[in-house]
C-alpha cells in the first residue's frame, strides 16, 4: 500500500474492486437498506405493501426493478400531510444535527432534510472521495465561495476538507472581492464555488488588477451545483482563469452529498462512487434501463443517509453513462460522460439553486393585484439572471412600489434566498396564452 | 470483542481490520454510557462516528447510518 498522501485513492479497497465483487457488496447493502427502509418508514412500509413487495423479495440486483420508484412530489406530498418533515423519516427529529431544505417544487413549501451525526460524517466522506480523486491534498488551503445557510451546497464538502486535514477557509460573509483577495493573500490552491461564480471571481479579479495565473496559488477549482461544470468550453474558460485544472461534481439536498465526481485524469465527466450509490439509467417515459452510451434519467438509491432512506428515487437528471474502463484511473465507478445534461422537468438552475416555473407561479399568483407574469433567464457576463415580469391588472398600478418589494423578499425566501429581478411591465406588453402558457424564456446561450 | 471473521465481501478479516472494528466497538459502548460526562460521551460519539464511517467504508460491515 503507497504512503497515504501519495494514494491515489479515498478508499483504495473497494474503489478498486472488480465489477463482480463490487456488485455483490451493493446487493449486500440494498437489502440491508431495503428491510430498514420497510421497517422504519412508514412511508416505504405503505409504498412496498402498495406495490406488494417485501424485503425478502430482493435476492439480486436485478430485483431492485420490483421496488416502486420515489418521487419528489410523493415526498412533498407526504410532507405536507404530516408537516414538517413527513413519516419518511427512520428516526426522531430530536435525534437530527442537521437540518437543510431546498426550494420546492410548487410554491412555498420547501423539501426539508434531516441528518443524524452518522449522517453527517458519511456526508463529508463522499465529498472525500472526489476531493482526494480529483488530487486535493491534507497539505492544500481550500477556499470556499459559498453562503453557509439552510442550502446545503458545499457544506458537506467543508467537512470534507475539515476531516481530510485541509486548512479550511470559509467566505460567508464575503463580496467577490473580499473573497479573490483572501485567496491571493491566503494563497489558497484549492477554489471551490459554482463554475458561474468560479468564472465571476477570475472577472472580478481581472477589474481589480490581479493576474490569477501569476499572483494566486490555485491548482484545482472543484465545480459544482450546475451543468456547466462538465462543459469543456466553460471548464477551459475557468481553468485559463485560475491556472488550475478544473473538476465537477454534482449531488442534491435529497442525497444530502455528492453521488459523482471527477477524477484528475478528467476523463470527460465523472466517476459514480458505486459503493455508496446505486445510479440508474432509465428510459424517463418506459422506466426500462437504458445501454451504455444512451441518454436517459437517473434514477439514484443511497446507501448512506440513514434517517432519510432514499431508494429508486426519480432525479429527472439527463445523464449518459459510460463504462469506467474509458478512465485510466483504476477506479470501479462508471461515468457520466458530460456529466448531468440536462433536465426531463422544467427546472432550472439558477446560480446553483433549483427554481420550478410552477414554484414561481404561486408566489407570483398569491398576489391578485397580478394581470400576468413572464419569467426571463438571461446570463449577463458569467452570471445567470432571473426576471420576473409583473403586468398588473388595469386599476392596480399604483400597488406598484409596495408589491416588487413584496414579490423580492417572497420569491427570495421560497428559492433558499436566491435574488429575483422583479421587473414592471406596461399594460398589454406580456404575451397572452389560449393554450398551454409558455411563460418561461430562457435566454442563456446553449452550450 | 468482534465475533466477525470475514468482511462482507467474505475477505478474512485483517489484523488492521480488526483493530478498527474493536476500537469502533469499544467507542460505541461508552458513548452509549449514561454514567460519563458530557464531555467524554459527546466526543466519544463523535470518535464513534469516524470509526463507523471507516468501517463502513471498508466493507467491513453495514451498518444502520440513521442511529447514533
Amino acid at each position: 500500500m503507497p504512503p497515504v498522501t501519495t494514494n491515489p485513492y479515498w478508499n483504495p479497497k473497494v474503489e478498486t474492486l472488480p465489477k463482480e465483487q463490487l456488485r455483490a457488496l451493493q446487493l449486500h447493502k440494498l437489502q440491508r437498506l431495503v428491510d430498514r427502509a420497510y421497517n422504519q418508514s412508514p412511508f416505504h412500509r405503505r409504498l412496498y405493501d402498495d406495490a406488494g413487495v417485501t424485503p425478502d423479495k430482493i435476492r439480486t440486483l436485478d430485483d431492485i426493478r420490483r421496488l416502486p420508484f420515489m418521487t419528489r412530489e410523493d415526498w412533498m406530498q407526504n410532507q405536507a400531510e404530516k408537516p414538517l418533515f413527513g413519516d419518511l423519516i427512520t428516526r426522531p427529529p430530536a435525534d437530527a444535527i442537521r437540518y437543510h431544505l431546498t426550494s420546492g417544487t410548487s410554491g412555498r413549501q420547501p423539501l426539508r432534510v434531516l441528518d443524524s451525526r452518522k449522517d453527517w460524517s458519511w456526508i463529508a466522506d463522499m465529498w472525500c472521495y472526489g476531493f482526494w480523486g480529483f488530487g486535493i491534498r491534507p497539505t492544500d488551503t481550500v477556499f470556499f465561495a459559498f453562503s453557509y445557510g439552510s442550502f446545503i451546497g458545499f457544506w458537506g464538502a467543508h467537512y470534507c476538507c475539515e476531516k481530510m486535514g485541509c486548512l479550511t477557509l470559509a467566505s460567508g460573509n464575503m463580496t467577490t472581492e473580499q473573497r479573490v483577495k483572501q485567496i491571493v493573500e491566503m494563497g489558497a490552491t484549492v477554489v471551490c464555488a459554482t463554475p458561474t461564480y468560479a468564472l465571476r471571481m477570475g472577472q472580478t479579479a481581472e477589474k481589480m488588477g490581479i493576474d490569477l495565473r501569476k499572483e494566486g496559488k490555485v491548482r484545482r477549482v472543484v465545480v459544482s451545483g450546475e451543468p456547466a461544470g462538465s462543459i469543456p468550453a466553460v471548464k477551459k474558460m475557468i481553468e485559463d482563469m485560475w491556472g488550475g485544472i478544473c473538476g465537477d461534481t454534482a449531488g442534491m439536498t435529497e442525497i444530502g452529498t455528492i453521488m459523482i465526481f471527477e477524477c484528475d485524469h478528467q476523463p470527460g465527466g465523472p466517476h459514480i462512487i458505486e459503493d455508496h450509490f446505486i445510479e440508474e439509467v432509465l428510459d424517463p417515459d418506459t422506466g426500462n434501463p437504458v445501454p451504455y452510451g444512451e441518454r436517459g434519467e437517473r434514477v439514484v438509491t443511497s446507501f448512506g443517509r440513514g434517517f432519510i432512506p432514499l431508494i429508486r428515487y426519480r432525479t429527472k437528471d439527463l445523464v449518459c453513462k459510460v463504462p469506467h474502463t474509458r478512465c485510466k484511473c483504476g477506479r470501479n465507478g462508471d461515468i457520466y460522460e458530460g456529466g448531468i445534461l440536462g433536465r426531463v422537468d422544467d427546472m432550472k438552475l439558477i446560480r446553483g439553486t433549483n427554481v420550478y416555473p410552477r414554484a414561481v407561479e404561486a408566489v407570483v399568483r398569491e398576489h391578485s393585484e397580478v394581470e400576468e407574469f413572464q419569467i426571463v433567464i438571461s446570463r449577463v457576463d458569467v452570471q445567470d439572471e432571473i426576471t420576473v415580469k409583473i403586468e398588473l391588472k388595469p386599476d392596480q398600478q399604483d400597488s406598484w412600489g409596495r408589491l416588487q418589494n413584496q414579490l423580492c423578499k417572497d420569491l427570495a425566501d421560497a428559492h433558499e434566498g436566491l435574488r429575483f429581478n422583479v421587473e414592471f411591465a406596461k399594460q398589454g406588453e406580456l404575451p397572452r396564452f389560449e393554450l398551454k402558457a409558455k411563460r418561461l424564456q430562457d435566454l442563456r446561450p446553449q452550450y | 470483542m468482534t465475533t466477525k471473521t470475514q468482511d462482507l465481501l467474505g475477505n478474512n478479516l485483517t489484523a488492521d481490520d480488526l483493530e478498527l472494528i474493536a476500537l469502533y466497538e469499544r467507542l460505541k459502548v461508552l458513548s452509549q454510557r449514561s454514567d460519563l460526562p458530557p464531555v467524554v460521551v459527546a466526543n466519544c460519539k463523535q470518535a464513534m462516528v469516524m470509526m463507523w464511517n471507516a468501517c463502513n467504508d471498508l466493507g467491513l460491515f453495514y451498518e444502520e447510518p440513521g442511529c447514533d
